[in-house]
Order: structure tokens, then C-alpha cells, then sequence
């Protein structure tokens, strides 16, 4: 149980590629922070740097208020979890979690009762004899999890831990993850690049591209106010739907007029939009595909649109379209909505209506790709 | 109609067709395993024909014949009256040495060139193998000098042996680290992060994994300094005392002697064989999964 603090931690690899720039973050005492970001975007290689196993270029890395940067990982007082679980092939379950208490040469009765504790909480009790190539994924990653839960150490670090789970059993660790949390109670860092990992696991999120923190923020703020176009694609899935079109203002009442449809920004935003004194411009609008609604016939304020691909997910229906001058855009439909006429129209080439209200709008600077009210 | 024909065809053809892959698969298997049989025949002469003639009594020199007329074990017992325990001991402390030693210095390097990222390391991997192909023969004469100067030559020569064998066997590196490569490196970061000093990482985690590999190096380092010849001649430079089993049974070998001592020589070789077909019968798992374990992990 500790805090760490990066400042202005950078990591420059030999081949002059810079990984992370300027990394600087304070997570607090048994908060869960999750790294997210495409792949390269160095947040393996941000908290590897955390692990000491890997240099940090420039900056500092406290934990618990000590600086680290030159301290071995065995002297960090770590506990990682790898994506390929890394277990000791030669070793049994018991002696794979046993491994770093034999090193601290503690006595064999307290591992016994360690090892037995840890794999009680995890379901592995039955394989304690039995080497991790006769395990199933999940159970050898419940092995590599228990291995770090015995250190008890000041921080918990996971790096993808659930990425070479199939998906099905990948739902089932996350929630064990979340258990697990609540009884561990330390400080926790998950590396992913999967968002939904991200948004139901972390207390707060690291947004990251490029080596260079994009936003930080709990799992609602990410959402709700994204700073930049970036985040606001990269959270949420199917990602956010962006058009170019015009804000403008008439008699203190804003509007925007994507592919000829005129709608009001909804009064809450509006004022956000003169608190921040946004003039009118050309913006970026960005709106989430849950938040657009489908109409079968055109109306005051409806985009017309042409049906591409049809995804039925079962409780839901993505449906791809494009407008007139080709931006994709992407509507979320609850299946219950739609009766079964209309989901019959739902087929390929098909002229359909797209709306949304002024209250799930969100605005970029074309240029910068900032939010506009939040960024 | 159309039905009959299909279960017809189902039913006949295909037991036709195994009969006669079966039938072929036994035929090439014959002829693969006769052939096999023959090389080894031919290969297994030369040692049959040792081991016959170290047990002739009649005569001591080379005859016509390979079967002995009188069996017995007088060759044995003379090779124990002359200098041959001497060179026995001492090809087998310079082996036991050379295989201690150069199997520390092997796995030590391999692991370091596997595991560690410092300036030059592809430069002096590069070196060394260029370096390692030239005969070891090219240095005789200075390496002569040096031992010669240090005392180790002649009756001395077996601390300088060993120095020469164990010197350059970093430069072995090269099965051993190809070896530790396909050891994923997270096994290493996860010791370490559960408290593993990179030497306890070696010891704990690696050398575990890699039997095969430590047991084809001892084996290799073993082998070297047993079979010399030319090194171990040079240094003991016809001090008696200095020579090991190859050298000394050579020399039996000459134009004054081998009409004495023939079948004492073929006597000595049986002795020199014995360990080493002792030591590979026990390991020649390890050393086949060893030779081919550098490409694919087993």
C-alpha cells in the first residue's frame, strides 16, 4: 500500500526512439489506475519503468515517497502480473507462488499457510501440485495473479493481464479483478488497450498516445467530457461519430447545421458555451452512436443517410451509414425499439434518417482537435 | 441406386488403399533400417577389431588375423606397468577441470549475451565467431612461449593444459545463448520482480530449464580435453611424465615399438573409450534434445 509519483518521467530507447515524454502522474494510496491507449503508445513501457525493468531516461519515480529510479525490482517491493503469466514452467502451482516467500527466506509453516490462503481466494486449490503446462489459461493466469498476491507488496502491477484470455472468460477475470481489488485494498496500475477493461475497472484513467498523456480522469469524466478528439474516439465503443459543421448563433440561441439539418444546442450546453466564451466557428461535432436516434422518414432536423452495413448484436443494432458527401456514421439501436417491419427496412442501400438532441453534443476545435468547452 | 454405389464406394476403396500405403510404409522402413544396419556394421568394424585384438595373447604386434587364437587379459595388466596410469589421471583431471570450468565460463557468457543489452555486444559476438573459426592450431607457438615461460610445459603441462582449454571457451557461447533466446524473457522480469538477483534468476529459472543444454556443454567441454592430441603434445613437448592417453599411446605407435606394444595400444584405447561411451549411454537424451534444442524449444 503506497503512492507513487512519476515527474516528468521520459524514456528514450538506444535506437533515439522517445517512448514516453514527460510523464508526469500522482496516484494515491489504494487508488486502481488503468493505462490505456493504442498499441506503442508506451504504457507498458511506463509502468515497466515502474517494475525497474526498464531505465528511466529523465525524471523521477517515487513510491511511498522514495525515490526509485536506481532501485533493482526485487528492491522496489512490487508484485507484477505479465500478460503471458510468465510462470515457472519447472514448477509447480504451489512452488510458483511460493517462490518469491522462499527467496525472502520466509519459513516453510507461514508459506504453507500463504500459499493455501491466496489459492482459496483464487479456486486453484486442487492444482497446487500440478505444473502450469497442464493449466488452462485462466487458471494459469489465476496462478500468476496468486503468486503476486502472496508478496503483499506496496504496489500491484498488471500488464494486460487479461489479453490472452478469450473473451468469454476474459468478462468472467475482469470481475474477479474487481473482487480481488476490494480484498487486496493496495494500490493498483493495469496496463490495457482494451477501453471497456479500462472503463470498468479503474478508479481513474490514464488516456495515452504517442508516449504523451492525453487525459486523465475517472471513468465518467473520460466519457462525458472528453478533452480531445482523440479520447472521445478511444472511449466508447463503436466510437464517436464526428461530422464538420458550422456552430452558429441566433438572438443568444446556438445551433449547428450538420448536412443541412438545423438543430439547437440544448440549453445546459449552450451555457457552457458562452461560459467559455466560444464564438461561432467551424467545429468538429462529435456525438455518440447510442446517443443518435433513427428515423424511417426525413424530417425538420434529420440527417438523410445511406445504409452501408448492418451489425446485429443481438440486444442492439450498429448500423454503418454514410451521408452525401461520404463521412461515416455510426447509430447504436436497441433491437427492442424496432418492430419487425422496420427491421426489416434495415437492409443494405436503404435511405434512413439520423437525429440527435442538443444535449450529447460535444465540440472540437477543428484545428487543435481540443474540446472546445472542456480541453 | 446412385445411394448403393456411394456406400460401395466407401466400403472397398479406401480399405484398398490403406492395405497399400501400409504395405509400402513396411517397405521403406525395411530398406531404410538394412541400410542403417550396414553403415553401422561398416562404421563398428575398426572398434570390434580394437577390442578383439586387446584381449590376443599370442603375439603382441599386428597380425592377419582379427580373432584372437589365445584369449586373455595380459595386455590389460602390462598397460599398468608402464607410464599409462600417469597419462590416464592426467587426461582425466584436465577433462574433469576443463568441464567444470568451461561449462561455468560457457553458461555465464550465453546468459549474459541472452539476457543483457551493453554497447558492443553484437560487435564481440560477431568477433568471437569470426575469431572461433580460425584453427586453434594458429597460436601454437606463441601459446608454447607463454606456457613456457609460466613453467608449464613438459612435466608441468597439465595446469597449462587446462589454462589452454578453458581460456577461449567463452567463445562457445553460441548453442547455449541460442538456447537461452527461446527462454522468454518475462520469466527473467518476473524473478526479478519476485526478488530474484539476476544470478539466483540463472540459477533458479534458467538452468532448470535448460538440462539439455548444461549437459551438452559439460559433455563437449568433457570431450575436448579427452580426445586431444595435438595441444597436449606440443605442451608436454616428449616429457613422459606430462603426456596424456593420446599422446603416450601414440608414441607406442612407432617404428621401434609397435611390434611390442600393439595390443597393449588397442588395450589402452578400450580403457580410453569406456567412460565416454559410459557418459553418452546415460545422456544421450539430453545431448540429442541439446544439439537440436538451439533451433526449437522442446
Amino acid at each position: 500500500m503506497a503512492s507513487v509519483k512519476l515527474t516528468d518521467v521520459k524514456k528514450v530507447y538506444d535506437n533515439k526512439v522517445t517512448s514516453v515524454h514527460d510523464f508526469n502522474l500522482e496516484i494515491k494510496d489504494k487508488e486502481f489506475v488503468v493505462f490505456v491507449g493504442p498499441s506503442g503508445c508506451g504504457k507498458s513501457t511506463t509502468l515497466r519503468m515502474i517494475a525497474g525493468l526498464e531505465d528511466i531516461t529523465e525524471g523521477t519515480v517515487e513510491i511511498d515517497g522514495v525515490v526509485v529510479n536506481d532501485l533493482q525490482p526485487k528492491d522496489r517491493d512490487i508484485a507484477m502480473v505479465f500478460q503471458n503469466y510468465a510462470l515457472y514452467p519447472h514448477m509447480t502451482v504451489y512452488d510458483n507462488i511460493a517462490f518469491s516467500l522462499r527467496l525472502k527466506k520466509v519459513p516453510e509453516d507461514e508459506i504453507y499457510e500463504k500459499v493455501t490462503s491466496a489459492a482459496e481466494v483464487l479456486g486453484i486449490t486442487e492444482y497446487l501440485t500440478r505444473k502450469p503446462r497442464a493449466l488452462s489459461g485462466g487458471q494459469r493466469q489465476r496462478v500468476a495473479i496468486g503468486r503476486a498476491m502472496v508478496r503483499n507488496a506496496k504496489v500491484f502491477l498488471m500488464d494486460e493481464p487479461l489479453s490472452n484470455l478469450d473473451a468469454k472468460l476474459r468478462n468472467q477475470m475482469r470481475a474477479e479483478i474487481i473482487l480481488l481489488r476490494q480484498k487486496l485494498d493496495t494500490t493498483f496500475i493495469y496496463v490495457t488497450h482494451d477501453q471497456t477493461e479500462a472503463m470498468t475497472l479503474g478508479d481513474r484513467i490514464v488516456i495515452m498516445r504517442d508516449g504523451i498523456i492525453e487525459q486523465v480522469g475517472t471513468p465518467m469524466e473520460v466519457f462525458e467530457k472528453p478533452e480531445n478528439i482523440f479520447v472521445a474516439e478511444f472511449i466508447g465503443a463503436p466510437k464517436m461519430n464526428m461530422m464538420k459543421t458550422e456552430l452558429t448563433c441566433e438572438n443568444g440561441r446556438w445551433y449547428v447545421n450538420p448536412f443541412g439539418a438545423k438543430i439547437e444546442v440544448d440549453g445546459a450546453k449552450a451555457e457552457e458555451l458562452k461560459a467559455k466564451n466560444v464564438q461561432p466557428q467551424t467545429v468538429t461535432l462529435g456525438v455518440r452512436p447510442e446517443h443518435m436516434t433513427l428515423l424511417f422518414e426525413p424530417s425538420a432536423n434529420s440527417i438523410p443517410c445511406k445504409l452501408e452495413v448492418n451489425e446485429m448484436m443481438g440486444s442492439e443494432v450498429h448500423l454503418h451509414m454514410t451521408t452525401k458527401d461520404d463521412t461515416k456514421l455510426i447509430v447504436r439501436v436497441p433491437t427492442i425499439e424496432l418492430n419487425e417491419e422496420q427491421r426489416k427496412m434495415l437492409a443494405y442501400g436503404r435511405e434512413l434518417y439520423i437525429t440527435f438532441s442538443g444535449k450529447v453534443m460535444h465540440f472540437f476545435d477543428p484545428q487543435t482537435s481540443r474540446n472546445l468547452i472542456y480541453g | 441406386m446412385s445411394e448403393n454405389r456411394l456406400l460401395d464406394r466407401s466400403s472397398d476403396a479406401p480399405v484398398k488403399r490403406h492395405m497399400g500405403l501400409k504395405a509400402s510404409r513396411t517397405l521403406a522402413n525395411t530398406s531404410i533400417y538394412v541400410l542403417l544396419v550396414v553403415i553401422s556394421v561398416v562404421w563398428l568394424i575398426p572398434f570390434i577389431c580394437i577390442v578383439l585384438q586387446s584381449f590376443r595373447v599370442e603375439s603382441t604386434w599386428q597380425e592377419s588375423y582379427v580373432i584372437p587364437k589365445q584369449w586373455g587379459l595380459d595386455n590389460y595388466r602390462a598397460l599398468f606397468k608402464t607410464d599409462f596410469p600417469r597419462w590416464y589421471t592426467n587426461t582425466f583431471i584436465a577433462a574433469l577441470f576443463t568441464a567444470i570450468l568451461q561449462t561455468i565460463i560457457v553458461l555465464c557468457m550465453s546468459y549474459t549475451l541472452s539476457r543483457f543489452r551493453f554497447k558492443m555486444r553484437k560487435g564481440l559476438m560477431r568477433f568471437m565467431l569470426i575469431l572461433s573459426m580460425f584453427p586453434g592450431m594458429l597460436t601454437m607457438i606463441i601459446l608454447y612461449r607463454v606456457l613456457s615461460d609460466l613453467g608449464l610445459t613438459q612435466a608441468n603441462a597439465l595446469p597449462g593444459l587446462i589454462l589452454v582449454y578453458v581460456a577461449s571457451s567463452g567463445m562457445g557461447y553460441y548453442v547455449s545463448k541460442g538456447f537461452f533466446d527461446t527462454i522468454p524473457k518475462s520469466l527473467d522480469e518476473a524473478a526479478r520482480v519476485d526478488g530474484a538477483t539476476r544470478f539466483q534468476v540463472l540459477k533458479k529459472i534458467i538452468l532448470p530449464l535448460s538440462k539439455p543444454i548444461v549437459i551438452y556443454t559439460v559433455l563437449t567441454a568433457f570431450m575436448g580435453p579427452w580426445g586431444d592430441f595435438v595441444f597436449a603434445r606440443y605442451v608436454s613437448f616428449g616429457t613422459s611424465s606430462g603426456m596424456n592417453v593420446a599422446v603416450g599411446l601414440y608414441n607406442w605407435l612407432n617404428k621401434d615399438q609397435i611390434a611390442k606394444s600393439y595390443t597393449m595400444f588397442c588395450a589402452g584405447g578400450v580403457l580410453v573409450a569406456i567412460p565416454v561411451t559410459v557418459l553418452f549411454m546415460c545422456l544421450q537424451k539430453y545431448y540429442v534434445e541439446g544439439v537440436t534444442g538451439g533451433a526449437v524449444k522442446g
